[in-house]
């Protein structure tokens, strides 16, 4: 689904990323663990297609197609879908107001109509209920005063409305507290299935007890350092990121 | 499509004034400065009684005593007062009966508009009374109105037809001496729209005047009286526009309302006279007295969405003095490039149980500067009274600015007074988050801006809600919408 | 023998109880001089306009209080949350219970201060944290650093959390005539550790108290502490608490303070957040009768950009009391995008009763959304009219209006044993018997 190649990417002439290879295929979890600075992020970001950051050399390639000139929107159109680790706040636009229309830019993208507003608003109240989202919530303006764990749930929601092909989550357990986390995992997982892959980006690993990756990556210096399966993330969080310091240095 | 602040700017700033054109019909003008003749010229050229005359002598003598106020938070060179024209009236003098007889460019001027008489009659049913620089030239459905014994005409046709009302009523609410621009507006205003709904009265369609300001160097100074009688209720709309001019233009309208027992008005105006150009030159300088009196039981609501003007000092207020009257401010005052507003309300509560509601939305980009400036004042004998103030801001780029001047004065103790003040900055953050869900970055400016506002377009009829969404997007969309 | 000159003159006897050579020690020095320089505030200090604490000063409080007799479980069982199981750190009139108390050393540390003091296993954990959020400057905080020996001490690691959470109760017997205590609480969570805390003070007799205690609070990276403090003490005594807050980037504090008994009680709330991302949590629900009086002083110092507070706090206030509520929030110049909302809203139900209100808010960076709302206001008769009219008694509609206003607050308690317990609590409070499930 996702090929990744000797991907070169950064910021005002300052290389983050220096190299990655990855690739996800449907029905797969993969999660990328990493010291602060080590890129995780940058990463995310470059997937999605943020401006500021620029590819210097490689691809990314989503079912077969080069992504380097498609702008964030017609990304997200081909069904990318990050889950943003400080989740923007956007006054007077509710999370309703803000789903309608993601979708409905979503369908003419595609060519179909806008949806119905009957089916929205029936796909509106599964998806809320699987995140145990209040209905009240969704008046509200998108993020705005929102709490930490309301910011990420409603990231999670959005996921599965948008039902993307590939959701990246950029550190979605960060400020998350024990109940909220199981609440967005348990989301995460009702989603996942054959034909869609999810990247689960994070430092602990806390989060992978409960969204269990097929493998487990681990960014260092722009680059992926060792892969390995679940174990690897509990190793990590035994001996702490020094090890792979460490042993990327001999 | 690459979006960064930068390129949010320049898409701000790309769009010109639309309805920037002058229409060349000959006029009648007076020539320019002001002294008592002058006064006493107008006053004869509309061939107003004595009372009127003398009436705006009064408000003359006292104008030439008073200083230009300069504690709102706007920079601007002062008119001068002695090169304006305070007379201007276009040619053809003659009244209509039909809409065929209006001179074909005027007639297409207000299509460009937007605002074409036949439409207007289709769509929305709106009496509509056009003041073409300061002279009332064509009114509509008068008739209509006329069986319910609804008075809507102009200000001069008022004073030689209803001067009992005029005489009772102008002056209460806005004293000659007021202000500055009240002074100067009540010496020469040129015309204007009145309105007396009677009692018990329902208006069956939504008034509408639409000014516009095109002779070169004439002031506008316009005066409006809306008199609802007990148990009566009236929506009134007002739109403004403008040509584009290089000098600035001086705008100094009053505008009285009164409620009376249990009588309801409703004033909503769209204001988007020429804002300058993108380098800060020419546009309106707007500076206006509106205010209300609400006696027992009745209602005054004002919503205004003000998109236009270099320099805008307007203040609609509501005086609280009948017990149970409420007064309603709901207000969307938008900036761009170098406009500069310095727009709020006053709620003044005298009677008791009285009620008044603030909602400000304040949206500045370019290098605009915006501010909010109320005063709630509750008096020892207002029991009872409540006040909920909202004021928000919306930022656009790092160059511009949002200033909040609460001011709450309380002297009864069981008043409830709620505040709430908000700002708030769109920049590339939001672009993004919205890109990454699809959504492009022209829809998510309107998105954010349409749902920033939307609390008090819903206040707006109908059909000026439209057109002033579209008004929204104009000022700050550049070519998007 | 005022009170001030009663502590200085303790303050010897109190360094014959401990080791004086201890590096804590310097502390205390340094911090008994700045009180005895200063001494209690008065009302000519900005901060203290609307809080007098002379007819304290009069009172002739104990501060060594004599060793008591154990106290039996079922005599203070109702103070303690029934249905689920704790961890409880528990003192009797300033004095460790170990009988009453479950502590731990299973993976985290859940014990005592004058353990963490004296026992050279916590020498470098004190090293980095006693006294150093809380103020060197403020006077009451210096005078409980300079008898500071007991309270609760709790650390947990990275990536740990206790599994369940911890309660700090501390009883007043009245064995003493009247009895001043200064506990001393050191809570650390380190990275990403998460610690869930409820905090009481609770006399068993109805003999003065007074309670100065000193609490401070680290969060590091990506921690979460939720603490809840219960003030429902009688009406004879008296409280200053002084809590300090330290976090890190990406961490999350709540306080939620719950104050509805007391004769005079002061909470200064102090949130520091040192780094980005950091959200900062205060919620409150007064509600007083009598002449009890509550003083709210928070503060919240955005020091790093990317940050929020929130702020909720709602008082109603009945017959002769005060409250206050004083919030302040700086942000500073390199704090951009910091969102602070603060909210304040109040009912008064008596014409005796009232409330002094301040945001204050001083704001150095351009680029920052800061809310504040504040309301005074009266039940809503037409509202009380309606539940009348449906059958629903005045007193009880009265009450269930005045929960509905103080519901926001109880929304965000994560422990729900704790919700209903308060919830029980203010149906005392308002003198009904109603199960507010709302």
């Amino acid at each position: 689904m996702l090929k990744i190649s000797n991907l070169h990417a950064g910021i005002e002439d300052n290389e983050i990323l220096k190299g990655i290879d990855l690739e996800v295929k449907a029905g797969e979890v993969h999660a990328i663990m990493g010291p602060n600075g080590s890129g995780k992020s940058t990463l995310a970001s470059v997937i999605a297609g943020k401006e500021e950051y620029e590819i210097t050399a490689g691809s990314v390639v989503l079912e077969g197609e080069d992504l380097e000139d498609a702008s964030p929107e017609e990304r997200a159109h081909k069904g990318i879908f990050l889950s943003f680790q400080y989740p923007v706040e956007i006054p007077g636009v509710s999370v309703t107001n803000f789903m309608k229309t993601a979708i409905n830019e979503g369908r003419k993208a595609k060519g179909l109509e806008d949806m119905p507003a009957k089916d929205m608003l029936k796909m509106i109240r599964e998806k809320a209920e699987l995140l145990e989202i209040d209905r009240k919530f969704l008046s509200r303006s998108l993020n705005e005063g929102f709490s930490g764990g309301e910011k990420k749930r409603n990231e999670i929601f959005q996921m599965a409305m948008l039902e993307p092909k590939l959701a990246i989550l950029d550190e979605t357990d960060s400020g998350l507290d024990i109940d909220a986390l199981r609440i967005v995992a348990n989301g995460v997982n009702k989603l996942k299935s054959k034909d869609n892959a999810v990247i689960v980006i994070t430092h602990y690993q806390r989060l992978l007890d409960y969204i269990v990756p097929d493998f487990v990556h681990v960014l260092h210096q722009g680059k992926i350092v060792k892969s390995g399966t679940k174990e690897l993330a509990h190793e990590l969080e035994e001996k702490g990121y020094d090890w792979i310091k460490q042993e990327t240095a001999v | 499509m690459a979006y960064t602040e930068e390129e949010l700017k320049k898409e701000l700033e790309t769009k010109e004034y639309e309805y920037g054109f002058y229409t060349d019909i000959e006029s009648d003008t007076f020539p320019v400065g002001l002294n008592e003749e002058i006064v006493i010229a107008i006053s004869k050229k509309k061939e107003e009684p004595e009372w009127m005359t003398q009436w705006r002598l009064e408000a003359f003598k006292a104008w030439k005593q008073m200083e230009e106020p300069e504690w709102a938070n706007v920079k601007y060179k002062k008119p001068d007062f002695q090169a304006i024209s305070y007379y201007s009236a276009p040619n053809s003098k003659p009244k209509y009966n039909s809409l065929d007889e209006v001179d074909p460019e005027l007639l297409d001027t207000f299509k460009r508009l937007g605002i074409s008489l036949d439409e207007q009659k289709k769509l929305a049913g709106v009496a509509v009374d056009i003041v073409m620089d300061s002279v009332s030239v064509a009114t509509t459905f008068k008739k209509t109105l006329a069986e319910k014994g609804i008075i809507f005409c102009s200000i001069s046709e008022a004073i030689k037809e209803h001067p009992e009302l005029v005489k009772k009523y102008i002056g209460t609410v806005v004293p000659q001496k007021d202000n500055f621009y009240a002074a100067l507006n009540s010496a020469v205003f040129s015309d204007g729209s009145f309105c007396y709904i009677p009692k018990g009265v329902r208006c069956p369609m939504e008034l509408s005047t639409y000014f516009r300001i095109n002779q070169a160097g004439t002031g506008q100074f316009e005066r409006t009286l809306v008199i609802a009688d007990e148990g009566s209720y009236v929506s009134y709309l007002e739109g403004c526009t403008a040509p584009s001019r290089d000098e600035n233009q001086l705008h100094a309208a009053v505008v009285e309302l009164i409620a009376l027992d249990d009588a309801e008005i409703k004033y909503s105006t769209v204001q988007n006279w020429f804002p300058g150009d993108k380098e800060g030159k020419g546009g309106v300088f707007n500076f206006v007295t509106k205010r209300g009196i609400c006696h027992k039981n009745s209602k005054i609501s004002w919503t205004q969405v003000e998109t236009g003007s270099a320099v805008t000092w307007k203040y609609p207020s509501c005086i609280l003095k009948g017990d149970n009257s409420i007064g309603e401010f709901y207000s969307i005052a938008v900036t761009n490039n170098y406009q500069q507003a310095d727009t709020g309300t006053k709620m003044i509560h005298l009677g008791k149980n009285t009620r008044s509601t603030i909602i400000s939305k304040g949206i500045s980009a370019g290098k605009s500067q915006n501010s909010y400036r109320g005063l709630v004042q509750v008096n020892s004998r207002a029991e009872n009274a409540r006040n909920f103030s909202q004021c928000d801001s919306l930022l656009m780029g790092n160059e511009c600015g949002a200033h909040t001047f609460p001011y709450i004065e309380v002297k009864n103790k069981t008043a409830q007074i709620e505040h709430e003040a908000t700002t708030s900055k769109i920049g590339e953050d939001q672009i993004f988050y919205c890109n990454q869900r699809g959504i492009d970055t022209e829809k998510a400016i309107a998105l954010i801006v349409n749902g920033f506002s939307k609390e008090v377009l819903n206040k707006l009829p109908m059909e000026f809600a439209v057109e002033a969404q579209k008004l929204l997007e104009i000022s700050l969309e550049g070519s998007v919408g | 023998m005022d009170l001030k000159d009663k502590l200085i003159s303790s303050f010897m006897a109190f360094e014959n109880k401990v080791d004086v050579e201890h590096p804590v020690h310097d502390i205390r020095s340094e911090a008994f001089k700045n009180f005895e320089e200063k001494g209690f505030p008065t009302k000519k200090e900005e901060a203290w306009k609307y809080t007098s604490l002379k007819n304290l000063q009069k009172i002739d409080f104990s501060i060594f209080p004599k060793e008591v007799d154990a106290l039996e479980n079922k005599q203070v069982k109702k103070y303690f949350l029934q249905e689920i199981d704790t961890y409880k750190i528990v003192f009797v009139d300033g004095i460790y219970s170990s009988f009453l108390s479950e502590t731990t050393h299973d993976g985290v540390d859940i014990c005592l201060m004058s353990a963490a003091l004296t026992k050279p296993m916590y020498k470098p954990i004190i090293e980095v944290y006693f006294n150093k959020v809380a103020s060197k400057d403020e006077s009451l905080t210096s005078l409980n650093t300079a008898f500071s020996r007991e309270g609760a001490f709790i650390y947990i690691p990275k990536n740990k959390m206790p599994k369940k959470p911890v309660e700090i109760v501390h009883f007043s017997t009245g064995n003493e005539a009247s009895l001043m205590l200064q506990p001393r609480n050191l809570i650390v969570a380190e990275e990403n550790a998460e610690l869930q805390v409820i905090e009481r003070h609770q006399s068993l007799t109805s003999n003065e108290v007074l309670t100065n205690v000193v609490t401070e609070i680290f969060a590091a990276e990506n921690a979460i502490i939720d603490y809840y403090k219960i003030q429902n003490d009688l009406k004879t005594a008296s409280m200053i608490d002084n809590t300090y807050i330290n976090q890190k980037s990406n961490s999350v504090v709540k306080v939620h303070t719950f104050s509805f008994g007391g004769k005079l009680t002061r909470n200064n709330l102090n949130f520091y957040q040192n780094g980005e991302h950091i959200d900062s949590t205060m919620k409150g629900v007064t509600i007083l009768g009598d002449k009890q009086h509550v003083d709210h002083h928070t503060l919240v110092h955005h020091i790093e950009p990317n940050c929020e507070s929130h702020q909720d706090y709602k008082g109603i206030y009945g017959e002769n009391s005060t409250g206050v509520f004083n919030g302040k929030i700086i942000v500073d110049k390199i704090a951009q995008k910091t969102n602070a909302f603060q909210q304040n809203n109040n009912i008064l139900i008596s014409d005796k009763a009232t409330i002094n209100t301040k945001p204050q808010l001083e704001i150095f960076a351009d680029d920052v959304k800061c809310s504040h709302g504040c309301t005074i206001g009266q039940l809503d008769e037409d509202a009380l009219f309606y539940l009348q009219s449906r059958g629903i008694p005045k007193k009880e509609a009265r009450a269930l209006l005045m929960y509905a206003f103080a519901n926001n607050v109880l929304e965000s308690v994560r422990i729900s044993e704790l919700k209903t317990s308060i919830n029980r609590l203010i149906a005392e409070k308002l003198g009904v018997r109603l199960g507010f499930d709302l």
